[in-house]
C-alpha cells in the first residue's frame, strides 16, 4: 500500500529575484507502507527540499503530494495534520534543542499534538528507550550533553510523535564512525519494532546500503535511478558520475568478480564480505 | 516576511556602478543624499529623481527587486504624505469628502513622497551594488584619519564586516529552526499575542545558542590565523580609482550645480 506519493513535484527558491533556482523538478515518487526507503544524492541535489514537501512545510511550485491518497495541501488543516503523521527530523537536529531538560524537549512534539500527560510521558519514555537515552539523562539540560547524545535527544523528539512515516535528513552526518553506526542501528531497530515507514536521506551509499529496502537516487533535482539496493548499485559508473560512491567493499568484490572469482557482488558490509568469502572457500573455490 | 527584506542585500554584477571604487561610491551616495535634501522645487527634485532612476537602470538590477525592498517603507511614505496633506494649509483650498485640503498640502505631500523614494532608492543602490566587505573596507579607509584620535577604526570595521557577513546566515538559520519546530507541531501563526510570543521561545533560544557557538568558533579560527586587530594588516584587494570615478564625480557635481540654479530661478515648494 502506498503511504506517500509525489506527483510531478517541482520547487523553486526565491521566485522573482535574481537568485531564483529550481531545486527539484518533476519528481514522481511513491513510498510504500512499512518500507525503509533511502533517498540518496550529492549535496545540492534537492534531497532536503524534497522531503520538506512530505510534511507540508513547503508548498510545491508545481505538482502534488498525497498522504494516504489525500492531497496534503488541500487545506490548512490537512497540512497541519501532516506534520504529525509525517515526522521530519532535520539535518543536524541537535541545533534545534531549546528546553531546559531533555525530557521537556522530547515532550515538545507530543504536547503540541494535544495528548494527555500520561500519553506524553509514555511516548517520551518509549522514544528515549529507542534512542538509548538513560533515565538519569532525562532531567539534564540538553546543552550539557555530548554531540552524539544531543543528536539522539533530537531524534527522540521526532520519534516521540510516533508518526506513520519517519523521515531522517542525513541522520549520521558529522558523526564519527561509531556514532554513525549507533544512529543507523537505532533507526533500524526503531523500524523493526514499530513497523513504521522510514525514509532515510543521505549522501553516503555506505551508510544506507545495509539498512534500506529501496533506494531513490536524486541528481540535480530529478530522480536519476530508483530500485532495490542491488539494482541501483549495478549502475556503479553512473553513480560515480553523479558524485556518489558505491561502498569500498562492493567495489573490491566487483573487481574480484572481473578477475574471475565467482563471487556474489551484492556485498555492502564487511560482515557480508566475510560470509561471502567463507561461502566461496567452503564451496571449494581456489583462493 | 523576513524573506522579503532585500534592503542591505548585495546583488553581484559588473555594471558601471558595480565597478566604482567603494570609497568614492560612499562619498557619492552621501553627496546625492545631501543633494536630495537641497532640492526646493519639483524641477530640481525631478532631476535628481530621474538621476536615481538612471542609476538604477545602469546598475542592471531589476526594478521589481528594488521595489520589493521598498515594501517596508510604503507605510512610512504614506503617513508622511498624509500628514502633509492635513497640516499644510497654504495654497488654494479644495473640498474633498467634506474635509478641506489645499493645493499646497497636496504638492508638499507629493514632494515628500518623491523625496523619500529617491532617498531610499539611492541608498539601497549603494548596498545592492557593493559587497558588504567592499563597503566596510571603503568606510574604514575613509575613516582612517580618525586613527590619529585613537579610535580603533579597523577593529570597528572588522566588527561591521563580520556582522554584515552573518546577517544572511542568521536569516537562513531562523528559517531552518522555524521549520524544524514546525515539523514538531509548533504553531507560529495562530493564537493571541501571548501565545505567539511564547511560540518564539523554541526559535530564539537555539538561535542565540548557535550564534554564541559560531562566534566562539570564528574567534578561535581568526586567532589561529594570527588575527590580533593590529593596524599592521595589509589588504588582499587593492582599491583602484579609475576613469569611472572621475566621470561619476563630474556627474554629481553637475547635478549639484543644476539643483542650485533650479532652486534659485524657480519658486520653492517647501
Ligand atoms: N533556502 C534556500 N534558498 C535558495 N536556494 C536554496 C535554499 N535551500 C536550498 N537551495 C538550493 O536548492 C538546491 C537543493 O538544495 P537541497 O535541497 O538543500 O539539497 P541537498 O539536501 O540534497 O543537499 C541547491 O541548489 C541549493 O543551492
Ligand atoms: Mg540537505
Amino acid at each position: 500500500m502506498t503511504v506517500l506519493e509525489a506527483k510531478n513535484l517541482s520547487y523553486e527558491y526565491s521566485v522573482g529575484t535574481p537568485f531564483q533556482v529550481t531545486a527539484i523538478k518533476n519528481i514522481n515518487l511513491t513510498v510504500e507502507k512499512g518500507e525503509m526507503l533511502a533517498i540518496i544524492g550529492h549535496t545540492g541535489s534537492g534531497k532536503s527540499t524534497l522531503i520538506q514537501h512530505f510534511n507540508a512545510l513547503f508548498q510545491p511550485t508545481e505538482g502534488q503530494i498525497f498522504l494516504n491518497g489525500k492531497d496534503i495541501n488541500e487545506s490548512k488543516e490537512s497540512a497541519h495534520a501532516a506534520r504529525f503523521k509525517v515526522g521530519l527530523c532535520f539535518q543536524y537536529p541537535e541545533y534545534q534543542l531549546f528546553e531546559s531538560t531533555v525530557y521537556k524537549d522530547i515532550a515538545f512534539g507530543p504536547s503540541n499534538m494535544g495528548l494527555s500527560d500520561a500519553e506524553i510521558d509514555a511516548r517520551v519514555r518509549r522514544a528515549a528507550a529507542f534512542t538509548g537515552i538513560r533515565d538519569d539523562m532525562l532531567e539534564k539540560s540538553p546543552f550539557d550533553l555530548s554531540g552524539g547524545e544531543k543528536r539522539r535527544v533530537a531524534i527522540a523528539g521526532v520519534m516521540a510523535m510516533e508518526p506513520e512515516v519517519l523521515i531522517m535528513d542525513e541522520p549520521a552526518a558529522g558523526l564519527d564512525p561509531r556514532g554513525r553506526k549507533t544512529i543507523l542501528e537505532l533507526i533500524k531497530n526503531y523500524r523493526e519494532t514499530t513497523g513504521s515507514t522510514v525514509i532515510i536521506v543521505s549522501h553516503s551509499m555506505e551508510d544506507v546500503a545495509s539498512v534500506a529496502d529501496r533506494i531513490v537516487v536524486l541528481n540535480k533535482g530529478t530522480v536519476a535511478l530508483s530500485g532495490s539496493v542491488d539494482e541501483v548499485f549495478s549502475h556503479a559508473d553512473e553513480l560515480v558520475e553523479m558524485g556518489l560512491n558505491i561502498p569500498q567493499i562492493t567495489k573490491i568484490f566487483a573487481e574480484l568478480k572481473k578477475s574471475g572469482y565467482d563471487l556474489n557482488t551484492s556485498v555492502y558490509t564487511s560482515e557480508q564480505a566475510k560470509n561471502e568469502i567463507l561461502r566461496y572457500l567452503q564451496k571449494g573455490g581456489n583462493a | 516576511m523576513i524573506k522579503d527584506i532585500t534592503l542591505g542585500q548585495y546583488f553581484p554584477g559588473d555594471s558601471f556602478i558595480h565597478k566604482l571604487d567603494p570609497r568614492f561610491k560612499l562619498i557619492f551616495t552621501v553627496f546625492v543624499l545631501v543633494e536630495i535634501f537641497l532640492c526646493k522645487n519639483f524641477l530640481s527634485l525631478g532631476l535628481i529623481f530621474l538621476f536615481s532612476i538612471a542609476c538604477g537602470l545602469i546598475s542592471k538590477i531589476s526594478f521589481k527587486v528594488i521595489m520589493k525592498g521598498l515594501k517596508m517603507i510604503y507605510l512610512l511614505i504614506f503617513f508622511t504624505s498624509a500628514l502633509q496633506i492635513f497640516y499644510n494649509k497654504t495654497g488654494t483650498p479644495i473640498e474633498i469628502f467634506g474635509g478641506k485640503i489645499t493645493t499646497g498640502g497636496i504638492f508638499t505631500a507629493i514632494f515628500m513622497a518623491v523625496r523619500i523614494i529617491s532617498l531610499i532608492f539611492v541608498s539601497s543602490l549603494l548596498t545592492y551594488t557593493t559587497s558588504p566587505t567592499a563597503l566596510t573596507d571603503g568606510l574604514e579607509r575613509l575613516l582612517s584619519p580618525l586613527k590619529k584620535l585613537h579610535i580603533p577604526v579597523d577593529t570597528l570595521a572588522m566588527m561591521m564586516t563580520i556582522a554584515l557577513r552573518f546577517i544572511p546566515t542568521l536569516i537562513e538559520e531562523i528559517y531552518k529552526i522555524m521549520n524544524a519546530q514546525k515539523a514538531r507541531g509548533a504553531d507560529l501563526e495562530n493564537g493571541n499575542i501571548i501565545k505567539r510570543a511564547k511560540a518564539l521561545v523554541p526559535i530564539f533560544i537555539p538561535l542565540f545558542v548557535n550564534s554564541f557557538r559560531r562566534a566562539y568558533e570564528l574567534a578561535f579560527a581568526m586567532e589561529c590565523r594570527c588575527y590580533n586587530g593590529s593596524n599592521r594588516r595589509t589588504r588582499m584587494k587593492k582599491m583602484h580609482t579609475g576613469w569611472r570615478d572621475i566621470v561619476a564625480l563630474c556627474v554629481v557635481l553637475l547635478i549639484l550645480a543644476a539643483i542650485i540654479l533650479l532652486n534659485h530661478f524657480f519658486g520653492a515648494v517647501i
